[in-house]
């Protein structure tokens, strides 16, 4: 047991090497000249290669890696050459708004879609199935930035109820969490409502009935602490890839977050910054993976990790 | 935050209102004073006099004078600073030195006659702040609004410059917010919670032009369309092959379609915009028998196949030409392309484009200072083939090279005037691109607001008219 945690630490920061060469050799990897997107279309080629040599990309990528790598180490993820700042302090200042976003919308997601694929499994083969059913499988399918524009254009435009753009308020957050909650918040009702389905029929269940529990006590504390474990791995492994940033919900509601930031970044070929944000991403899941088999550890005290 | 490290217009849009050059556009785009008031030229036209505006100051109390000029200009012309915007005034200028507190003389490397032109696109900056090293993150320059805060991606904050030197504007503060998606600045003025929005797409302002909570603000025709023709390659080495493309193409058509009215075909190489614009240049009317002969002459009655190169965005617009061009038995193979790789591809040398087999780009140009050698040496000039420059096709004509080179140098208005216009029909006559439309440059203000003046300029940036 204890070993198994041991290991899992001591890989992690073989793992972030790994990824910080695999991040650094794909970027470079992408068809698109930084110096060029930064000097423009009109400029000349003598700017350009001015412009690229200041960058530092007419080096080596051996040399360009070992920069990267010792610069790292210092906790200095290099500066972007779209906005002249530290890639860390860009980070920084952008992270709490996706962390704050994604928590929103995966308490929604969390609170609709375990209540919804409870009912949905009490009520197995009825109307109210069916309904949540559709429902999810529509949520699952359908194009949520454009359901977003929808939303936007009636509640933000017409009707003036919430802000369009931006973070300014508590009702800034209303629309952008409601779509980015929309797909996990159905993966997470289908993914309940087929483990309760599974754990009703067993005989613990019927034995609880049998000894006289109250329907509410039997589904909550019996089925449904069992039904947590596959939804507690997919929530996590969704809250993890949000936390990288939510790109398109980011993007239409000009959200000031790390998926944005990324997004730009992608398109001028800042480099440092997409390094910064991936590496940030692979720490995260890493993190998340943790805790997740902490959580569900603590969840079924059956499960050991050898 | 500084101007001569950046080369995205819509950059400049929210630097301007922080800046001033040495002169500035009036309204009908003629040069006026600013920083400077008042310049001479020697009869060589390599030597320029420029006496300063007196009691200005930078946001950051350094005084404005001879010697700020002289800074600001000399980190541009300093090759190991790498400045992304400086290629021009590198091309340009040899030297500059003060004469004197309020004297500047600047010596170009050759007689260029719209100097003045390229001043009011060259800001000046603080040379203090310069110094310094925070004109990256903090604009500092003489302009009517002092820099607050830049939020990456979010927003820059400015205010009103109470010391400014000349009236002060009514609005205290400016947001400028930006956003990659046009659907969203689109439903922000109609919410009002932007004031302006700009640039405009046409389909857009199709919409917006019925609403009465938006009034649209229409600039002048700046930016000239076109698609670059391979000139190096089979079949568009062939100049029949290349004016049968032209003839093929319906250009009220697009404009129609594409730009929603919002432009005029185009005939000229040059824009209306530009002074020198000429409207009597023979273009090529649409004239699909006409397109057939050439091609049949040219042992092309047939057809062929032909790739271009084109931004993700633009693709539409260039099935449209697709359309057109598949009359004439063209098979136009349509390769989008993400921003970034497109601009790597499209300054490719012969030998990539070849390897590529790339045949045209479909892009468009736009001289910022509306002068007419900024909008044709780049694009025409057979120095300047992709990558070193913009001539994307690799056209070469001799006769235009002298033409242009003695026309950037003529310091005679009317002179100047002829030159261009021969550089026009020679360029329309040649064909190496298929010249398309000029689009209108248009933005759109929220009516509720406090009335600000506002105007485009060349190209499409807005001004907030406080310069006075």
């Amino acid at each position: 047991m204890r070993n198994y945690w041991l290991r899992k630490i001591l890989a992690v920061p073989l793992i972030l090497l790994v990824a910080s060469f695999l991040i650094f050799w794909a970027v470079r990897l992408l068809p698109g000249d930084p110096a060029r997107l930064m000097a423009g279309m009109q400029a000349d080629q003598k700017v350009v290669d001015s412009v690229r040599s200041r960058l530092g990309l007419d080096k080596p990528f051996a040399i360009q890696y070992e920069i990267f790598l010792r610069n790292l180490l210092h906790g200095d993820l290099g500066t972007s050459i779209r906005s002249h700042k530290p890639v860390a302090e860009e980070i920084a200042e952008r992270f709490p708004y996706t962390l704050a976003l994604t928590t929103v919308s995966f308490a929604l997601a969390v609170a609709v879609g375990t209540t919804a694929g409870v009912f949905a499994a009490i009520y197995s083969g009825r109307v109210l199935d069916h309904l949540v059913m559709v429902t999810a499988i529509s949520g699952a399918s359908i194009a949520n930035f454009w359901l977003a524009l929808l939303a936007m254009n009636l509640f933000a435009v017409r009707l003036a109820w919430v802000p369009l753009l931006g973070a300014n308020s508590w009702k800034s957050y209303i629309l952008p969490s409601i779509t980015l909650a929309l797909l996990p918040s159905a993966v997470i009702a289908r993914m309940c409502r087929a483990s309760m389905l599974d754990i009703i029929h067993q005989d613990y269940i019927r034995t609880a009935r049998a000894k006289g529990l109250s329907t509410a006590k039997v589904y909550i504390n019996h089925a449904l602490r069992n039904a947590l474990i596959p939804i507690v791995t997919i929530v996590g492994m969704n809250f993890a890839s949000l936390l990288g940033g939510a790109v398109i919900t980011e993007t239409v509601f000009n959200w000031p977050g790390l998926g944005r930031l990324m997004v730009d970044a992608v398109r001028y070929r800042d480099y440092a910054t997409i390094q910064g944000i991936t590496l940030l991403t692979v720490a995260i899941v890493i993190a998340v993976n943790f805790a997740v088999d902490v959580f569900i550890g603590l969840v079924d005290p059956r499960i050991r990790f050898d | 935050m500084d101007p001569a490290d950046h080369t995205a217009s819509f950059t400049m849009d929210v630097l301007d209102p922080m800046y001033e050059s040495l002169t500035r556009f009036d309204q009908n785009l003629e040069v006026s004073p600013s920083l400077a008031t008042k310049w001479s030229v020697d009869s060589s036209g390599t030597k320029w006099t420029l006496e300063l505006r007196k009691g200005v100051v930078f946001h950051d109390g350094t005084p404005f004078d001879a010697q700020a000029v002289v800074d600001s200009f000399n980190r541009m012309l300093d090759p190991e600073r790498g400045l992304a915007g400086a290629s021009r005034v590198r091309t340009i200028v040899k030297r500059v030195t003060a004469a004197g507190p309020g004297t500047v003389v600047f010596t170009l490397s050759s007689s260029y006659a719209s100097f003045p032109r390229v001043l009011a696109v060259t800001p000046i900056v603080s040379p203090l702040a310069d110094k310094g090293g925070q004109l990256s993150r903090r604009a500092t320059g003489t302009g009517p609004y002092k820099f607050v805060e830049w939020k990456t991606g979010e927003y820059v904050l400015e205010e009103r410059n109470e010391q400014y030197w000349g009236p002060r504007p009514a609005v205290k503060q400016l947001k400028w917010i930006w956003t990659s998606e046009p659907v969203l600045m689109n439903m922000s003025v109609l919410a009002g919670e932007a004031d302006i929005i700009n640039p405009l797409p046409p389909i857009f302002a199709e919409a917006l032009s019925r609403n009465p909570k938006v009034r649209l603000i229409e600039g002048s025709e700046a930016r000239v369309f076109w698609v670059a023709l391979n000139t190096q390659r089979k079949p568009l080495d062939d100049i029949r092959v290349r004016q049968a493309l032209n003839y093929a193409t319906d250009r009220k058509a697009l404009v129609r379609t594409q730009l929603r009215g919002f432009g005029t075909p185009a005939s000229s190489p040059l824009a209306p915009a530009d002074f020198a614009y000429d409207p009597q240049t023979r273009g090529y009317p649409y004239d699909l028998a006409r397109a057939k002969t050439l091609l049949a002459e040219a042992g092309y009655s047939n057809g062929f196949a032909l790739k271009i190169a084109v931004q993700e965005p633009d693709v539409d617009l260039v099935e449209a030409l697709q359309g057109m061009w598949a009359n004439v038995r063209v098979n136009l193979q349509i390769d989008g392309m993400e921003h970034g790789v497109f601009s790597q591809t499209i300054f490719g040398s012969p030998k990539q484009k070849a390897e590529q087999g790339i045949d045209c780009v479909f892009a468009s140009w736009a001289s910022d200072n509306t002068d007419p050698d900024y909008q044709l040496a780049p694009l025409y000039r057979s120095n300047q083939w992709s990558p070193s420059g913009a001539n994307l096709g690799f056209y070469a004509n001799p006769h235009l090279d002298l033409l242009l080179e003695s026309a950037a140098a003529e310091l005679d208005g009317e002179k100047r005037k002829a030159l261009y216009r021969q550089a026009q029909q020679i360029i329309s006559d040649d064909a190496p691109h298929v010249l398309l439309y000029y689009a209108r440059d248009i933005a759109a203000q929220h009516t509720g607001t406090i009335p600000m003046p506002v105007r485009l300029l060349p190209g499409g940036r807005v001004e907030l008219e406080t310069k006075n």
